[in-house]
């Protein structure tokens, strides 16, 4: 037993020598590949050019590292939330992307740091806000599992940065800098929390319409993560990093991004591998994990409820306007139903978010997220819903209306008395589906970063380093519509009292 | 006095003449009974009188009241508030019931009343009990249509159609969607509204049924009616040719 640890462990010590003394014989022998992993919207670190390449100052340092040890550098861009599950599954060999250690450094093996960044805050040209302390009372965005989030809430945040923190009005988490810099114009947020590199390059990109407060929020370094324990590969990684810093080739790279000011690649700093803190157990995980979801299962409860309380009935005057028989409004009302069903819902709820703003001008507020998700279900869930009721109502045999008409009854009356009743039992079944497709929709509310609960599920398993979180996301979505699926059932038979 | 006069009906479905040019008078009391092959015309002309249908030509007039007359050539219909006091003067008895399937027997018959005559509940309780009783169904009050027979669901629809009291009923082939057994059924109630002297318009396809019920028989053909008088007339002594060939063919 013991035999069959300590020998592979042995070979792979032998390997790691090997491959550390003699660079060139391992190139020789093998084109190894070396993975990394990076946020696509990041740049100057790593973003997609005009020409749709990859580029960005950490993807060329790994690129000449790739070159310097015979690997070929394989470039993916990852869902920023998702890092850690990439790096564990081996997916991604390192996270290399402006990727900050600081209240990090037992998550990862890190090379040393080689970029010193800070914390700023992006506000609009013509807000009132000069200083740190006018933020009390805003709502300020950063990006979910950024480190300026971690600067406010994380665990080794600074005392004074949780303060200040706790004197927003909201911290408003967004999934890239794109969407922050949307909500940030169309003023459903005040100010914007990032990173000074990527700061600075987007103030660039974008004009004078927004400026930097001059008071940092909190200083951080970034490095090379890599899968904790894997020492090896990072030995190598960092090596070859620190001959480049020596025959300057570092700094060349790092002045064709801007960013000569900012790196800080030196022989000094150490590597820190010794973990200083504990594990948290499984049941502190779960306590954390719980605890952030039952935030959100309130939000993912209240898009169902008010989507269907709304739904419901608009769907029934659409349905009614489909079936009109003034041509221009069954027209516009067709229209209005195919555009609903052959765009994606996630994009409606962007249009809905963000078109009072770029179509009309119109300022928006931090309220008006919530809204927007329920306006977008609303909107969508009613054109299908029209259509169902269309066809439970083509469903009821013409000699229903025959009967009607010959016993005198008005046309609201044959309506409400006599149709309806049949077409709700046609087409339980498929409102059903309907109903059970929407629980699992309102995921998609995080397309405008309204914090429901798969949203919060994907940030916690981000934080927390565990997928054990969209675990539990999936049985609170199984458990929800299991009781959706009964309700519908008994709906269904009690219908059953005719045929 | 003729609770139904019509004149001159014509009806078209596109460039198909269906109802050529129909007159016919129904007396207070009369049992009229319609007969004649598939595609005569039989059922369209009980849906143009029973205004399922807008009629192309002629014009019609119910109890004394005109709802349409032939101006320039022209069929006009009166206000639709008129017409709404001519329809009560008639039931219709559908082939397929058309019960409504979600209401109980009891409020399949007291609902119209209620909610269109605006009769007190009791009132048309009452009514609607005497008529269940009447039909032999007086214990089937609270179930609903699909527990009943094809037989018993129709009873129903004439129950139903008898609590809005009009002055005259229309059969559309009121037996023809039900087994023989189930026939009779319906044709010993039909039986007993004519000794109560019901004013009815039946179409059918029972020939024993119209010879020893109805006042008067009209075979229709082609559109037109072809013959009509007393049963004994057109039923036993056919005038005309094509008459002779459809009784000889029922015979067969």
């Amino acid at each position: 037993m013991l035999i069959r640890k300590i020998v592979p462990a042995l070979t792979s010590a032998a390997v790691m020598i090997l491959s550390l003394s003699f660079p060139l014989i391992q190139a020789a022998a093998e084109q190894k590949t070396f993975t990394v992993g990076f946020d696509a919207e990041f740049p100057p670190y790593g973003y997609k050019d005009e020409s749709g390449e990859y580029v960005g100052f950490d993807l060329s340092l790994a690129q000449e590292v790739c070159n310097r040890r015979g690997w070929e550098l394989k470039k993916v861009p990852i869902d920023w939330n998702s890092k850690d599950m990439e790096l564990k599954t081996g997916s991604i060999d390192c996270i290399w992307n402006g990727f900050t250690m600081n209240g990090r450094e037992n998550d990862y093996t890190w090379s040393t740091p080689y970029v010193d960044n800070s914390q700023v805050v992006i506000v609009k040209a013509d807000s009132d806000i000069n200083e740190l302390a006018d933020l009390s009372g805003k709502t300020v965005a950063v990006q979910a599992d950024s480190s300026a989030l971690a600067a406010f809430t994380g665990e080794d945040a600074e005392p004074e940065n949780i303060e200040l923190a706790e004197s927003f009005k909201s911290l408003q988490q967004v999934g890239d800098y794109n969407s922050a810099f949307m909500n940030l114009e169309s003023g459903a947020v005040n100010a914007i929390c990032m990173d000074i590199g990527v700061a600075n390059y987007e103030l660039d990109a974008r004009g004078g319409k927004f400026v930097m407060l001059d008071e940092h929020v909190s200083s951080e370094q970034y490095g090379v993560g890599f899968l904790k324990g894997n020492t090896g590969l990072r030995d190598e990684v960092q090596t070859t990093l620190l001959e480049m810093l020596d025959d300057g080739t570092f700094n060349e790279i790092a002045a064709d991004w801007g960013l000569e000011d900012s790196v800080c690649l030196n022989h000094t700093d150490k590597l820190t591998d010794e973990s200083s803190k504990a594990e948290k157990t499984l049941g502190e995980k779960l306590a954390v994990i719980c605890k952030e979801l039952v935030k959100g299962v309130g939000a993912s409860l209240a898009i169902f409820l008010l989507t269907l309380l709304f739904s419901l009935p608009l769907g029934l005057i659409i349905s009614m306007g489909r079936m009109s028989k003034i041509k221009p409004l069954s027209w516009l009302v067709k229209l209005y139903i195919s555009v609903v069903r052959g765009t994606p819902l996630m994009l409606q709820l962007l249009v809905v978010f963000f078109g009072p703003y770029y179509l009309f001008g119109i300022q928006t507020s931090a309220h008006y997220r919530f809204y927007a998700v329920i306006i977008g279900f609303t909107l969508n869930y009613a054109a299908y819903f029209a259509e169902i009721y269309r066809s439970g109502i083509q469903a009821v045999p013409k000699g229903q209306y025959e009967a009607c008409e010959i016993l005198g009854y008005s046309k609201s009356q044959t309506f409400f008395k006599i149709v309806m009743p049949q077409m709700f039992k046609n087409i339980i079944p498929s409102i059903t589906n309907e109903v059970i497709t929407l629980v699992k929709d309102t995921s998609l509310a995080f397309a405008i970063s309204y914090a429901e609960m798969f949203t919060l599920a994907k940030q916690v398993a981000a934080s927390e380093a565990t997928i054990l979180p969209l675990f539990i996301a999936g049985v609170f979505y199984y458990i929800f519509n299991a009781v959706v699926a009964f309700a519908m059932d008994h709906i269904e038979k009690k219908m059953n009292y005719f045929r | 006095m003729d609770l139904l006069e019509v004149k001159n009906v014509k009806k078209s479905f596109d460039e198909l003449n269906v109802l050529k040019d129909i007159s016919l008078s129904v007396a207070e009391g009369e049992v009229v009974s319609i007969l004649g092959p598939s595609g005569s015309g039989k059922s369209t002309f009980l849906r143009c009188i029973s205004m399922l249908e807008t009629i192309d030509g002629g014009s019609m007039s119910y109890c004394g009241k005109t709802a349409v007359k032939e101006e320039n050539g022209k069929p006009v219909y009166v206000s639709k508030r008129e017409l709404t006091d001519i329809k009560h003067t008639f039931g219709l008895v559908f082939q397929n019931f058309n019960l409504f399937p979600h209401y109980s027997v009891l409020k399949n018959i007291t609902d119209a009343p209620i909610n269109v005559l605006r009769q007190s509940k009791e009132e048309a309780m009452k009514t609607a009990n005497e008529l269940l009783k009447k039909m032999g169904l007086a214990d089937k009050g609270g179930y609903y249509p699909y527990q009943l027979s094809g037989g018993q669901q129709q009873r129903v629809a004439i129950a139903r159609a008898l609590a809005m009291k009009p002055k005259m009923l229309f059969f559309d082939e009121p037996t023809s969607a039900l087994d023989p057994e189930l026939t009779a059924e319906i044709l010993k109630v039909l039986r007993e509204l004519a000794s109560e002297k019901m004013t009815m318009l039946i179409v059918t396809h029972e020939i024993d049924f119209a010879r020893s019920v109805s006042n008067k028989v009209i075979f229709m053909d082609g559109g037109v009616i072809v013959e009509q008088g007393r049963p004994e007339d057109v039923i036993d002594n056919p005038s005309n040719d094509r008459t002779r060939a459809f009784l000889k063919k029922l015979e067969a």
